[in-house]
């Protein structure tokens, strides 16, 4: 036990001179990089860029429906246009943004590990998403794809004029990046874990990310395949999904949504797991029902499985298969409901810091809750005949992809952000960012439920004039999340260069990634450190300097 | 705990990479992670399993009729080679384990040979169906078919047996035109005009036997009814959909698999390369195993794709009826 | 200081390190088992099982190819020697492909209009 004291968060070792950051600054020492810190900040690059492109096509697509008639895009081009922003933002922005990013960085420290289990195909998984999506982007300067994100037959396999192999080919490398990124995930927490970091040690976030894991093994080769048979359709035109010839083109939505509904729980879990260690962490609490929560994880993984027929209620899925799919996507919403008590529970009586990232956490919340309970009416099968394909599904996706995923990964890039950089950005600036972001998502969103609940179909240029009024403040509000999701660009870029250094604890925090330096040594951690507290524990127990903790807060609070 | 780590700083066992401490931790590691790739190559297959469940179900004649025309002798002769090859390299990563270089060498020279005889079968059998004109993209047939049997007259029921009307060769062709009804005379070879009996390389079914001895006998299913017949009799181009698709599963199936095999026949080659540097030690032989385990895999898929491909409606040519 | 508890997943580590190191005999009795599987499917194909149920056939070959599957991955894949992990990996596998199979199958096989009808 000779190196507890050197884990004391007080007394922490001494700044290394040589951190990750600067072990090796040529542009092959990070192309080449085995470190899965350096490939982190990689995927945090590219993955930004997408996000950044699928920014642009929905601020076409909002600009489009602030009038009523199909005024700047005409309908070809606003097909595409919907198309590319599903592809890039479900492709290349949610599933990895924050495995790929924050789990790559976090989960070796979190388990005070050195590295992943395989490091080569970490990089391996990095390089084949950056095929993907250069083949993906080399197919939107050729002229893009108008097929909706779901590509379904036979308007993909037969009809559309548009680059429909080029992209499914993407889509089909960019997965096995994914099926490479949950195996090594999957085999770390299995074999690398730190002397005493047990498994009801882990911090929640490798129990999210291990659950994700699952469903990338599970999932993901079943779209790989779906879109080989969709591309080998195009090309040979044989009619597995042709019905004129005794297809099935259900068939496709069948496969299609085996794997696209679980990975609604790839870009939901790793949030969910986000938020669980924000939760806590800012409360100073330990996480109330720690196993409940784990489980969940779990419990939605394995769920997510059984749900997908919810997407085929009216597609010409036997009306048999309707009602169980529809009974068994009332139960995966229980897990979820799970995590959200405890969350709640975790706030009662805590120690509540309203630092940004908390700020992103409570708004999920509060986001996911009407996300989730939204996601409740669509699967109930009488109601989601009347919803199916309008505003209100949209207005949906969108609470749980935005306001859940993308809210979680900001925030999870908030919290980390001095791990990752060794800078602190600013708190003021975040803060108002972080409203910014609140609002406009709202304003953006809300009207959308009205809307679909009205009748508006979802995928046209054009609508009837009645609808301005709330298409017209859902376009404002996308104006206001513009800014506020552009603001973070700056500040962050800004805290590299100018931002002030961060110490290697900033909240005074017991998680293994806050007993290293910031930003970390190539090997995370200067001795293998030996874990003897449990999560979220803000005891004496975990070595944390209580006194010193208590004064922080004073000053703060 | 602490100790064991300095312990291992002195000594480097041969291939033990940075991030783990001890030869236990990454052997296991490289297990599961071997396990987990296997997992998710279930599921690849498993789509493909799902097609063929669906159309099966769909149209259970039209299968059956399509897999009687495989060859069912160089289905079960792949078999029993790649039985044998997987009897190799579980001997290989055995000798492995022992540390016996040469014999390790011999066997993964053997699995490889075993593996190629495998590929060398199946790339026949694409011929035939090449020859035939069953490969189900247009353009990808033989345009004359010269030296083949006529299909009606290879592993179909005997027409005699049926009820009359039996091989009713409708005008209304869709997809092939200019098939003349009596192939032989492209036998001969003599007439000019004859050369190009399939002159679009279009896939070709006219043997609808096996559906109208079901339908005469009552157990053609109600999808099958929609699907084969139109005018209250067995449509020879309907059914020649349906054929065509199990032989639209059939090559995406075996294709899939062989992509495997010459994936696996690649590992093979450096696995050998590396096992003749004598670079495997019973402390290390993990890539030879995990070489294994794939292999393995490879060949439980095609245990499943034997009888499920080559064998399902061979009964329907012995039965007698129901 | 607070003891370091829990030991276990290091014992793991340990037991996973000795590999287990199968007899020759057995593999090729193994070997016989499949070559005897494949010679008897073959053969089964051959006659119409119908007469027991619809489908006997089928289900015959299948039981026949999960026999020799269970051989192939117990003995030549070494689950039988290998830790519950692997054991619960490999069937997990199956698991989920029986998911996607039944989930499926439970629309085509009551597609049929009017199963509430009857």
């Amino acid at each position: 036990m000779e190196n507890v004291n050197a884990l004391n968060v007080g007394n922490i070792n001494p700044e290394p001179k040589v951190n990750y950051l600067t072990n090796g600054t040529t542009a092959r020492s990070w192309l080449l990089t085995k470190d899965h810190k350096r490939i982190a900040v990689l995927y945090l690059l590219t993955v930004s860029a997408f996000f950044a492109m699928g920014g642009v096509y929905a601020s076409l697509i909002r600009l489009e429906l602030l009038t009523p008639a199909s005024d700047l895009l005409e309908s070809g081009t606003y097909n595409r246009v919907f198309t590319q922003h599903g592809i890039l933002m479900v492709f290349f922005f949610l599933i990895p943004s924050i495995p790929a990013i924050l789990g790559n960085f976090l989960i070796p420290i979190m388990i005070g590990a050195k590295d992943l289990a395989f490091p080569r195909i970490n990089l391996l998984s990095w390089y084949l998403y950056m095929a993907g999506g250069g083949l993906t982007l080399f197919a939107l300067m050729q002229g893009g794809i108008d097929t909706g994100w779901t590509f379904y037959t036979p308007y993909s396999t037969t009809f559309s004029n548009s680059y429909v192999m080029l992209v499914g080919l993407g889509i089909f490398i960019n997965g096995f990046s994914s099926i490479l990124t949950g195996l090594n995930f999957i085999v770390t927490v299995h074999t690398m874990r730190a002397p005493g970091m047990t498994w009801f040690r882990l911090p929640l976030f490798v129990w999210a990310h291990y659950a994700t894991s699952l469903v990338m093994i599970l999932g993901t080769p079943v779209i790989a395949i779906t879109i080989l048979l969709m591309a080998l359709e195009r090309l040979a035109h044989v009619g597995i999904f042709d019905p004129a010839i005794g297809g099935d083109p259900i068939l496709f939505q069948h496969l299609f949504w085996f794997y696209s509904h679980p990975a609604v729980y790839i870009m939901v879990l790793p949030g969910m797991g986000v938020i669980s260690e924000l939760i806590s962490n800012f409360s100073r609490k330990k996480i109330f029902g720690y196993e409940f929560i784990a489980f969940s994880s779990i419990a939605i993984a394995v769920f997510g499985f059984l749900v997908w027929g919810h997407h085929l209620f009216v597609s010409g899925q036997s009306i048999y298969a309707g009602l169980v799919f529809s009974f068994l996507s009332m139960v995966v919403a229980i897990p979820s409901a799970i995590k959200v008590f405890n969350w709640t529970a975790t706030l009662y009586k805590g120690q509540i810091s309203y630092d940004t990232p908390m700020l992103y956490g409570l708004f999920y919340i509060g986001l996911f809750l009407i996300g989730g309970l939204t996601g409740l009416f669509l699967g109930a099968i009488g109601l989601d005949v009347h919803l199916t394909d309008t505003y209100f599904v949209v207005a949906h996706f969108h609470y749980v992809m935005v306001g859940g995923s993308v809210l979680a990964y900001l925030g999870g890039l908030h919290y980390w952000w001095s791990k990752i950089t060794g800078k602190m950005y600013s708190e003021f600036w975040s803060k108002i960012s972080a409203m910014l972001v609140f609002v406009g998502f709202n304003l953006t969103f809300f009207p959308q439920f009205i809307l679909g609940y009205m009748g508006m179909p979802r995928r046209y240029a054009s609508y009837p004039p009645e609808f301005q009024v709330l298409n017209i403040f859902s376009t404002a509000g996308a104006s206001i999340l513009a800014i506020g999701l552009i603001m973070p660009l700056i500040y962050f870029t800004y805290s590299i260069f100018f931002g002030e250094k961060a110490p290697a604890n900033p909240w005074l925090l017991p998680g293994l990634e806050w007993r290293t330096s910031s930003p970390p040594p190539t090997e995370n951690f200067e001795e293998t450190p030996v874990v003897y507290w449990e999560a979220y524990d803000f005891s004496e127990e975990s070595g944390l300097d209580l006194e010193d903790a208590r004064n922080k807060y004073k000053v703060t609070v | 705990m602490a100790h064991d780590i300095h312990e291992h700083e002195h000594y480097h066992p041969p291939g033990l990479q940075h991030q783990f401490d001890d030869m236990g931790q990454q052997a296991e590691s490289d297990s599961i992670g071997m396990w987990m790739f296997l997992v998710q190559e279930i599921m690849f297959f498993g789509g493909l399993f799902t097609v063929y469940l669906v159309f099966r179900s769909k149209y259970p004649m039209a299968f059956a009729a399509g897999s009687n025309h495989l060859n069912e002798w160089l289905g079960m002769a792949n078999t029993l080679i790649l039985i044998v090859s997987s009897l190799t390299m579980a001997l290989a990563v055995h000798y492995a384990q022992l540390g016996k270089r040469n014999l390790q060498v011999i066997l993964i020279i053997l699995t490889m040979l075993f593996g190629m005889a495998f590929l060398g079968v199946k790339a026949y059998e694409y011929a035939e169906k090449y020859n035939d004109g069953i490969v189900p993209v247009t353009g990808l047939n033989a345009r004359t078919p010269k030296n083949i049997i006529p299909l009606d007259e290879r592993y179909s029921v005997n027409p005699e047996s049926l009820h009359g009307n039996s091989l009713p060769f409708p005008g209304d062709v869709v997809n092939s035109p200019a098939v003349p009804e009596e192939n032989d005379t492209a036998h001969e070879g003599g007439h000019a005009e004859e050369e190009y009996i399939n002159p679009r390389g279009d896939f070709i079914w006219k043997d609808t036997s096996l559906a109208d001895k079901a339908f005469a006998e009552g157990y053609l299913t109600d999808n099958e009814k929609i699907g084969y017949m139109k005018n209250g009799e067995i449509n020879q181009a309907m059914f020649q959909d349906k054929v065509r698709i199990f032989f639209w599963i059939y090559f995406a199936m075996t294709a899939l698999h062989a992509l495997h095999m010459i994936i696996g026949l690649g590992i093979m080659l450096w696995l050998l390369w590396r096992a003749y540097r004598g670079a495997f030690v019973p402390e290390y032989y993990a890539p030879v195993e995990m070489a294994g385990l794939y292999w393995h895999f490879v060949d439980i898929v095609w245990i499943f794709l034997f009888p499920l491909l080559y064998l399902l409606g061979r009964h329907f040519l012995h039965g007698g009826g129901h | 200081m607070a003891e370091y508890k829990n030991t276990e997943d290091h014992e793991d580590h340990d037991l996973s390190h000795e590999h287990h190191i199968v007899a020759i005999p057995l593999y090729l009795l193994v070997f016989g088992i499949l070559v005897v599987g494949t010679i008897l499917t073959s053969i089964v194909a051959r006659f119409d099982l119908d007469f027991i149920f619809a489908g006997a056939n089928t289900l015959l070959a299948l039981l026949i190819a999960f026999t020799k599957m269970t051989f192939v991955a117990l003995i030549f894949m070494h689950v039988r020697w290998s830790s519950r992990l692997i054991w619960l990996t490999a069937l997990a596998g199956f698991f989920w492909l029986a998911i996607m199979f039944a989930f499926t199958m439970q629309d085509y096989l009551t597609r049929t209009p009017g199963v509430f009808n009857r």
